[in-house]
């Protein structure tokens, strides 16, 4: 094993090691994906000649692109849909900010004036 | 005439009482004016003592709990406004000073006269745009164009006026400062069935406004929301 091999299995080990110490009772099913998942890159990492012989029974020319291609293709992934999620949220939240603001509006003086034109056909519209 | 003022603040409210002075010394030469103010979740809250009372001028005063952005803002005091019984024009204001009582009154004036939607144009009236700001807005215009297809001298200017049936089909879902080509492009879409006019206002910098005003980080950021609207769609 050479030097480089053994800096990313430490890598992988600490940060296992960081999530199941800050996660404890909290994320257990999340930890066990993720030894599934570190567990199958340390081995990579380990044995690197075993993605050369995966990748090559599967026609890509390099181990690492083996592990790679789906990687990126699974981050790409999951990138965007955090970013819908991220999205639908805000605007969840700002349906209930607005909500409260409206709800507590408070008025400063009387309104004596009117339309001087006949009251418009609404279409609906209202607090959104 | 009564006019519905859209008007969100947030942060620094040194200059709030001034612009609800300057419109309410305005509000019997128009009939009556509601000011919505919607206070965007601000670090020190905006209080009922922080706005001035006489007669024929009336303030809603709604709060955000927490801050969400400018278009968010307008969009509750939109829709408080349309809550209410029909006033004869919608005009959004800043609430820094920027925009001036009598351009306020103009912008109404031409609402009551049948436009639908007016945006006002700082480039023709007597404004003291810097030199910087100045070229970041033209190069907002020209965005603006090829986003919108409406062809807009000022795009980003916050004083604008709209009657009910227009500001009806104006709802804002860009919280942050990208609403503002949100309503450009709204207004687009409905061009063939309302009259839109430009008019010329002032706009007043002072370094407290140009501190909190666009710049091109804010510019990569608008790019950014509506890059995020045209790709996954309107919030349900």
């Amino acid at each position: 094993m050479n030097l480089a091999a053994a800096l990313l299995l430490a890598l992988v080990f600490g940060l296992f090691a960081y999530d199941v110490a800050t996660l404890r009772g909290k994320g257990r099913r999340v930890l066990v994906l993720e030894a599934l998942v570190f567990a199958g890159g340390a081995f990579f990492i380990a044995m690197p000649d075993a993605a050369t012989r995966l990748a090559h029974a599967v026609g890509i020319g390099r181990g690492v692109d083996f592990i790679l291609y789906p990687a990126v293709i699974w981050l790409v992934r999951e990138s965007l849909l955090g970013r819908r999620r991220r999205l639908e949220d805000q605007a969840k939240l700002t349906e209930v900010v607005r909500a409260i603001a409206v709800l507590r509006a408070e008025t400063i003086g009387e309104r004596d004036h009117g339309s001087s034109r006949a009251p418009a056909q609404s279409s609906g519209s209202s607090a959104s | 005439m009564s006019v519905a003022v859209l008007m969100p603040i947030f942060g620094d409210a040194s200059e709030l009482r001034p612009t609800l002075e300057g419109v309410a010394a305005r509000a019997g030469e128009l009939g009556g004016v509601t000011v919505f103010l919607v206070d965007d979740g601000s670090p020190v809250a905006i209080e009922r003592a922080d706005v001035p009372r006489c007669g024929g001028f009336r303030v809603v005063l709604a709060r955000h709990v927490v801050n969400l952005g400018q278009g968010a803002a307008l969009e509750t005091a939109r829709a408080l406004a349309l809550a209410e019984p029909a006033f004869d024009a919608y005009v959004t204001m800043d609430a820094d000073g920027q925009h001036l009582a009598e351009d306020l009154v103009r912008v109404a004036r031409a609402i009551e006269a049948g436009a639908d939607v007016v945006f006002g144009n700082r480039f023709l009236g007597d404004s003291n745009v810097p030199a910087g700001r100045r070229a970041l807005l033209h190069a907002a215009r020209w965005f603006e164009r090829a986003i919108t297809g409406l062809r807009l001298a000022d795009a980003h200017n916050g004083l604008r006026g709209f009657s009910r049936r227009a500001l009806e089909r104006l709802a804002i879902r860009q919280n942050r400062m990208a609403h503002a080509t949100e309503i450009t492009q709204r207004v687009s879409r409905a061009a063939r069935e309302l009259v839109i006019v430009e008019i010329p206002v002032s706009v007043r910098y002072s370094r407290a406004t140009l501190a909190r005003g666009q710049s091109a980080a804010g510019a990569f950021a608008i790019v950014h929301d509506l890059f995020d609207r045209y790709l996954f769609g309107e919030p349900e």
